[in-house]
């Protein structure tokens, strides 16, 4: 070895994985793909619109209760290995991309890091904040008399919540202070400098702060999943396989337990038979060509604008104004989060890359202050731009361009970036619409979505302090300046659920109100959001429907009178090695 | 006496120095050491050094979020070992049934925790060929061997007389010994009972103060060696080590260098200690989020550890040395 001057890394080359036809998901993790399992005339028991977060969790509890699904995704099947690249222009493939009309006074970005395609949803690419919505979101408009109240109770989801934590798992503090107390089933993380600029800031200023957590990344490693290395790539994709996705914590199961994916399949239309119960979906293959599957039962778990887009899309004779659209709700309160990024420079070097962009968080100004003028709350979490979002947001907060902007980017290491996670009260000019233009087409020829987005008098007020406070934060934190980027987080609504079927889409389980085999789960049933991710409860939430499908399976499936008695938690559906490990908390 | 010597440095003949008040005191402890009859005081030792290890591999396998069920064992192990080594010191019988093989036990889980935390860094993305890399982020490779010290000192302790044999003068209490009497076999076992084992104590400190001395590098080494004090245990180690193997062949080393250097490493712990407690009270947050803090700063004991090797070269230079057989 005539070092110095050899061309082999040091250690020598690491091994190309070998090409056993496994599919990898992570270094570690390798799944056999079945190959197609029921034909299009197999009348298969459920069938799932999409693979994400709610998608995948019901998928692998279906198919271990012994039921025939088929998962439809739009999507790729990601090989972790191969399909995914630690790089921020690199990591486009994961969103969807696909032309969306966006319009309002306060419009929404789209085709980023809002809405994902391929399997595993948007968990592949979310932050993996887990935090749990608090007792009051449940009745926000009993409290406040704003927004609108839930369906279900703190104390229904509340062990799905726990489930989930176990699950993924979630890593963070033993004692959690806000909204309901509980511990975490993982160690807390250690902090990266944006997470110490954050501890710092609120420790000055006297407010409580949570270290480490809580977030879907392991902190130690768990199985065939190896523990978080702190490089920074969550946003776009952990390749490490320490962030939970469904695509690795449930979907693998989902697989060994006979359940089916069909990806890069689109449905495009739920049909409806003549008794008034849905017969089955029709989807594109990645060729472009129709198909139909039959199935006994229907649930969408496309995220907050496809899944009113696919019922809009479905309408039928009886359905004129779209599917489960009676109410005329379906479609409207749609909601974003406050998530303006607020940006310090510090003296001394940050290197915001160094850690997950989620690794602390504060929920102290989470719940209605009277004191305020305006109800409800928001977050401050860290956050952990790349370059390149860093470099956006330059522009946008400084109006940077040119030289100017080239300089403040060769600063990026003494930036450090906090978000506000705002709540956003639904209002029903927020809507979702199918475009009515002959060019605002899909390339199948569906009528893409159109997302109508303003901001009102009660959100304006909480941004506007909320902002403000979180450069209060970051000035005590020691920054030497402040500058923040508005933007929005997390789409959720458009398909509520509630208590009547004259002002919601589907019940509290999430089936629609018209059509009593066809449900809605994801993040489009939520009533209202809070200041909290809502990833960890779209998870819980498809859990606890899973439980009511196999509980109530005979009655869906023929449409007779079913119980609405909560099904009470099966904790033996749980992935392999959700008990084994973790530290056993009190609640 | 050894005419070269400028004064001899035995511990026999520097207890004569001891002032008055405590010289009796002193006297009457170095001889129980030396004849091996300093097993209630032993079994504290063991006793405090084994709650010290529960609460220090608790937290850090807490840290390690018990991903494995096995990581439960340390925690349990030491403290039961805590509460055996408690009793020891009241009872002859515990220290000889549970003391000893808890203590075996206890020793055998650091042997299979090591073996866990070879696999555990072999595990990491990398694996051996990125070892600093995956020393310094993975589980502590030392750390198990480090755990089975209050173990072996239980061990140890197990085989000891106790204080009040030296008032009866026999020391045939030992049933073990009672067994040898009579088969007039006479293994190491007996030499432990007569506080003769100074050069296998030795090799102990010896292999020991590596273990420890190489866990302060690459934790130090974990932020650049920021404060130049953080060479101190590293520098330490081949001092003390060397002092130990030098014991081996030759008296006089165990009788200059080996507490000379012992000493060192115990102000050198006490120190660190300081200076760990500081790191945590500076992180960010500092004492409103204790616990986190003590989690993630400078690991608290860790000093102690390095303490505790110049206490285990301490104890080397008191006991006596082997017989020549």
């Amino acid at each position: 070895m005539n070092w110095p001057h050899s061309k082999s890394p040091l250690g020598g080359a690491f091994e190309e994985p070998e090409h056993d036809g496994m599919h990898r998901l992570g270094p570690m993790q390798r799944i056999s793909i079945p190959r197609r399992r029921f034909r299009d005339e197999d009348v298969v028991d459920y069938v799932i619109v999409g693979v994400g977060s709610a998608g995948g969790v019901l998928l692998q509890r279906l198919a271990r209760a012994g039921f025939d699904v088929v998962g439809f995704e739009a999507g790729p099947f990601w090989d972790t290995e191969r399909d995914w690249v630690s790089d921020e222009a690199g990591s486009h493939n994961l969103y969807w991309n696909d032309l969306r009309i966006i319009g309002g006074k306060d419009p929404l970005a789209l085709g980023s890091n809002n809405s994902g395609k391929g399997v595993g949803g948007g968990s592949v690419h979310w932050a993996a904040f887990t935090p749990r919505f608090h007792p009051s979101d449940f009745e926000v408009y009993t409290r406040d008399g704003v927004g609108a109240d839930w369906p279900i109770d703190y104390e229904d989801i509340e062990p799905y919540y726990e489930l989930l934590e176990q699950e993924m798992p979630v890593a963070g503090p033993a004692w959690y202070p806000w909204g309901k107390p509980h511990g975490h089933p993982y160690a807390p993380h250690p902090m990266g400098a944006v997470g110490d600029a954050l501890i710092t800031g609120c420790t000055r200023l006297g407010i409580g702060v949570s270290a480490g957590g809580p977030v879907a990344i392991l902190s130690a490693s768990r199985g065939d999943r190896p523990h978080c290395i702190y490089r920074g790539f969550c946003i776009q994709a952990c390749k490490v396989g320490a962030k939970a996705s469904t695509l690795i914590t449930h979907v693998p199961d989902a697989l060994k337990h006979g359940a089916e994916i069909r990806d890069t399949s689109m449905v495009s239309r739920i049909e409806i038979g003549k008794d008034g119960r849905a017969t089955g979906v029709h989807y594109f293959d990645a060729e472009g060509r129709e198909h139909f599957q039959r199935a006994r039962c229907v649930i969408v778990s496309g995220y907050a604008i496809e899944t009113p887009r696919l019922l809009l899309n479905s309408a039928c004779p009886g359905h004129e104004r779209g599917l489960a659209n009676s109410s005329g709700t379906l479609g409207k309160y749609l909601m974003a989060q406050a998530g303006n990024v607020i940006l310090g420079r510090f003296e001394e070097l940050i290197r915001m890359y160094k850690a997950p962009p989620a690794h602390a968080l504060t929920e102290e100004f989470y719940e209605t202050d009277p004191t305020r003028d305006f109800a409800r709350g928001f977050a401050i979490q860290t956050v952990g731009p790349l370059p390149i979002a860093f470099a956006k947001q330059m522009m946008a907060a400084k109006g940077q361009w040119g030289w100017g902007l080239r300089r403040s980017m060769m600063d990026y290491n003494h930036w450090a970036a906090f978000g506000l996670l705002g709540e956003i009260l639904p209002w029903a000019d927020n809507t979702v619409e199918l475009a009515t233009g002959a060019n605002e087409k899909d390339r199948f020829g569906l009528p893409v979505a159109r997302v109508s987005f303003n901001l009102h008098e009660n959100d304006k007020r909480l941004i506007e302090f909320g902002k403000n406070k979180t450069m209060d934060v970051m000035r005590a934190a020691g920054a030497v300046e402040v500058v923040q980027e508005q933007r929005f987080a997390h789409l959720v609504g458009a398909a509520r659920m509630g208590k009547s079927p004259h002002d919601s889409v589907c019940d509290k389980f999430g089936r629609t109100w018209d059509v009593d085999n066809l449900f809605v789960m994801d993040g489009s049933v939520m009533p209202t959001q809070g200041s909290a991710n809502p990833g960890l409860t779209i998870q819980s939430l498809a859990a606890r429907t899973a439980d009511y499908l196999i509980s109530n399976h005979s009655a869906i499936q023929s449409g007779a009178k079913r119980s609405l008695e909560e099904p009470g938690i099966r904790k033996t559906l749980s992935p392999p090695g959700t008990f084994r490990s973790g530290i056993p908390h009190l609640r | 006496m050894n005419s070269l010597a400028l004064f001899d440095t035995s511990p026999k003949a520097l207890v004569k120095f001891v002032p008055p008040p405590f010289g009796g005191l002193v006297r009457t402890a170095l001889d129980h050491v030396r004849h091996g009859r300093f097993q209630r005081s032993l079994s504290l030792m063991v006793a405090a050094t084994s709650a010290v290890s529960a609460l220090e591999v608790g937290y850090e396998h807490y840290r390690g979020s018990y991903s494995n069920p096995v990581m439960y064992t340390p925690v349990v192990l030491s403290g039961a070992l805590a509460v055996a080594s408690f009793a020891a010191v009241f009872s002859r019988r515990a220290a000889q049934t549970w003391m000893r093989w808890l203590s075996w036990i206890t020793l055998l889980d650091g042997v299979v925790g090591f073996g866990f935390h070879i696999r555990g860094i072999r595990r990491k993305p990398g694996g051996w060929r990125m070892p600093v890399t995956n020393l310094v982020m993975g589980p502590p490779l030392f750390a198990p061997l480090l755990f089975g010290t209050s173990a072996y000192l239980g061990v140890l302790a197990s085989y000891l007389q106790r204080e009040e044999d030296s008032e009866t003068g026999s020391y045939v209490l030992d049933a073990l010994a009672v067994g040898r009497e009579l088969t007039g076999r006479d293994d190491w076992r007996n030499d432990i009972r007569v506080g003769r084992f100074q050069k296998h104590f030795c090799i102990v400190v010896a292999a020991y103060t590596v273990c420890v001395g190489a866990e302060s590098w690459y934790s130090h080494y974990k932020n650049n060696f920021a404060y130049r004090v953080q060479w101190s245990p590293i520098l330490l180690t081949p001092l003390l080590s060397g002092a130990a193997l030098g014991s081996l062949k030759s008296e006089r080393v165990a009788n200059t260098l080996l507490p000379a250097a012992s000493a060192l490493a115990m102000v050198d712990g006490v120190v660190g200690t300081y200076f760990h407690v500081r790191g945590i009270l500076r992180k960010p947050g500092g004492r409103t989020k204790p616990l986190y803090n003590t989690l993630y700063g400078p690991p608290i004991f860790a000093p102690m550890l390095f303490a505790a090797a110049g206490m285990l070269g301490m104890m080397a230079y008191l006991v006596r040395r082997e017989r020549s057989r």
